[in-house]
């Protein structure tokens, strides 16, 4: 019987590819473990890129148990969209409600995709062809900014960019990284002074009314504008809608649970599966994690400075710092402000401010990533 | 990449237009329909 051993053994199967990639898999399950960081995606993206890697595993080829998950969860969308009913189900947009006007500074700070996505254009197809970048990649790496995982997933999978997973990853790392991304920038654009003004408190409580009004405001605003961002949008404040209607709250706290963990799990192994070393390993894939911290950055920027034009305008009621927060990175970003803002003056508490900014800035995102969906095709 | 100007001009602004249209219904359905006491004050 001639029996090539080959067929059976994997490690002698193994591509200098892979072997980086379990070795990429080790450092995600580290990072997650050991540094905490992102740990609830980070492990699982670990876990499916390690198994996804390993040769003649067969899990991402067709019928394997990643290509499954894949073609159920990503290529259809389903995945993101139920992580976001499971968000809006957590989240409390009442410090919003109480300052709407955060809501321009969640517009301000979406300005990192378009500018990623017009450096990442440029780089590629649109301008000096040094990278593999097609518009709707360009357009895909752009929406890293939206420093919002799932609407990154969503993007990238409707524009079917190539760069999935490595945007995806990105994403996640990046949220992560804010507390060292952000104060950098926003020590150097507000003086000692800026950073240190107290906000007036806005007391009194929204209206329960108001916060029930909200979602159904917001789904028919945005979807019947930006249609295509309403299946974003449209999950997002369904599950704000369980949680603030007080009359499900067994639908609220499943949504914001069971199934938000569930799809985690689910999503985050996908995603790692989606990471094989043959597709992976390309200089743009580099430039993609290069240009995610220049998006990072842009948002953050662009959040500052409408921020200190509020600050102006206002007659010094405003902390520019807010600004920063317009980036969705909640809640990291808004801790981020609260700590510069006591930093600069013991008694500025700023949290709820920047928390107001911080969830504008989700909605915003999901805008952002419709905007992009809608206009991507109209131009390619 | 005209067509990449025209994204990053058009995205902006269909952003600021959408999220201004919101905050602008917000607030009036915030007055009309949903009445609280609100009082600012300086911490």
């Amino acid at each position: 019987m001639d029996i090539a051993v080959s067929e059976f053994l994997g490690f002698l199967n193994l591509s200098w590819q892979a072997v980086v990639m379990l070795l990429i898999a080790g450092v995600l399950i580290w990072l997650g473990i050991t540094h905490k960081v992102e740990p609830v995606l980070l492990i699982p993206i670990g876990v499916g890129c390690m198994l996804a890697n390993i040769p003649l595993g067969g899990t991402t080829e067709t019928g394997g148990f990643l290509a499954v998950l894949r073609d159920a969860g990503i290529h259809t969308e389903i995945f993101p969209l139920l992580i976001f009913i499971g968000i809006g189900a957590m989240i409390d947009f009442e410090p919003f409600l109480q300052r709407p006007y955060t809501i321009f500074l969640g517009a301000a700070a979406q300005f990192g995709i378009f500018g990623t996505f017009f450096l990442a254009y440029w780089l590629g197809a649109g301008g000096l062809n040094l990278l593999d970048f097609s518009l709707n990649d360009a357009a895909a790496i752009g929406i890293i900014g939206s420093a919002d995982g799932p609407t990154s997933i969503y993007v990238a999978s409707v524009l079917q960019s190539k760069y999935a997973a490595a945007i995806v990853v990105a994403a996640y790392s990046y949220m992560a990284m804010v507390p060292i991304i952000q104060p950098p920038i926003i020590k150097a654009m507000c003086s000692h002074e800026e950073r240190a003004l107290k906000m007036p408190v806005v007391a009194g409580a929204i209206s329960q009314r108001l916060k029930i009004l909200f979602p159904i405001i917001t789904i028919l605003v945005v979807g019947l504008i930006v249609p295509k961002a309403t299946p974003l949008i449209g999950c997002l404040m369904f599950g704000n809608l369980l949680r603030e209607s007080g009359v499900v709250t067994r639908l609220s706290e499943a949504a914001q649970n069971e199934m938000a963990n569930i799809v985690t799990i689910l999503l985050g192994v996908t995603v790692g599966g989606m990471m094989v070393g043959i597709e992976f390993l390309r200089p743009e894939t580099i430039l993609v994690f290069v240009l995610g911290i220049v998006a990072f950055s842009l948002d953050t920027v662009a959040g500052v400075l409408l921020g200190k034009s509020m600050y102006v305008l206002s007659g010094k009621k405003v902390n520019p710092m807010i600004g920063a927060c317009g980036i969705s990175a909640f809640p990291m970003s808004s801790r981020v402000v609260q700590k510069l803002g006591l930093e600069a003056n013991p008694y500025n508490h700023l949290l709820m401010h920047a928390a107001g900014a911080n969830v504008a800035g989700q909605i915003a995102s999901v805008v952002a990533g419709g905007a992009m969906l809608m206009l991507v095709p109209m131009f390619s | 990449m005209l067509n990449a100007v025209w994204i990053v001009l058009l995205g902006m602004a269909i952003i600021f237009a959408v999220l201004g249209f919101l905050f602008l219904t917000i607030t009036i359905v915030d007055r009309l329909f949903c009445p609280r006491e609100k009082k600012e004050a300086q911490e």
